[in-house]
């Protein structure tokens, strides 16, 4: 697989498959910028990467099932838990890597909607620690 | 798997918690009017990951004889009205699981009011959208 559309990403918190509540799976890795201008830099800003962070935003469907997204996530809010993002798949391969590391469930949203729309919710967890990238 | 014929089925039953009006799940050959047929008009896949969510758009068709107008505008009256013991809506979100077959369904709206031929004869006719999720 290479391009490919987006239908199949397998979410996990705290080895919970959140999978099937969740329409939208992004993770972002930072990098602070650390800068080193000084009088030899030309005139230009000169920067160095600095510590490393990442943001895992996730679009939830309201979900108070047992093993669904609402009920997994509202006990959480405060600790720091294990996530486990595979893009386009359920097993992990080259083409489908596994990211995977720890986020802060700081914030939840338990109810959202409005009329006639579907109960949905989103989330930004920042992530706590290294964020690891496997192919097998 | 999404039991599409269960689904028309359940939002049949509802419909029948009607009284008077004839229901069927698949649109028939020679209607007898008043009755509401349900039809599938499309569906909307991948509304999460791993076919989590996918909506159903169904449509309920509700055909009534034009015998005498002013009685079939006051049926079709009744069956669009948001509440009361004839409304299209009421009924089918009487039971929102359909029979267990869905995670929710809403009458979205009515869409169309009008005139239908069948077999050389005109009928009144409405038609509403149902948003079916499963």
């Amino acid at each position: 697989m290479a391009k490919y559309v987006v239908t199949s990403q397998s979410v996990t918190i705290n080895a919970v498959d959140l999978s099937a509540d969740c329409a939208r799976a992004e993770l972002v890795i930072n990098s602070a910028d650390v800068e080193t201008t000084d009088f030899s830099s030309g005139g230009f800003v000169e920067l160095q990467g600095g510590l490393k962070s990442g943001v895992l935003n996730l679009d939830f469907h309201a979900d108070y099932a047992s093993g669904g997204a609402s009920e997994t996530l509202e006990p959480l809010v405060g600790t720091v838990v294990p996530f486990v993002l595979i893009a386009g798949g359920t097993s992990v391969g080259t083409d489908t890597p596994s990211f995977s590391g720890s986020v802060l469930i700081n914030s939840f949203t338990p109810v959202a909607g409005a009329v006639g729309d579907l109960a949905t919710f989103s989330v930004s967890f920042p992530t706590s620690g290294a964020i690891t990238k496997a192919t097998s | 798997m999404t039991d599409i014929t269960a689904l028309r089925q359940a939002i049949a039953t509802n419909l029948a918690t009607i009284p008077g009006l004839r229901t069927d799940s698949e649109v028939p050959d020679n209607p007898n009017p008043p009755v509401a047929i349900v039809q599938l008009e499309g569906i909307d896949y991948d509304g999460a990951m791993q076919q989590g969510l996918t909506t159903l758009m169904f449509k309920i068709i509700v055909i009534v004889s034009r015998q005498s107008d002013r009685v079939s505008q006051r049926s079709l009256n009744d069956y669009a009205s948001q509440n009361g013991a004839r409304s299209i809506k009421i009924a089918v979100e009487s039971d929102r699981s359909l029979n267990g077959n869905a995670m929710d369904c809403r009458v979205q709206s009515l869409t169309s009011v009008g005139s239908l031929e069948l077999n050389n004869t005109e009928y009144s006719a409405i038609e509403f959208s149902v948003a079916v999720y499963v």
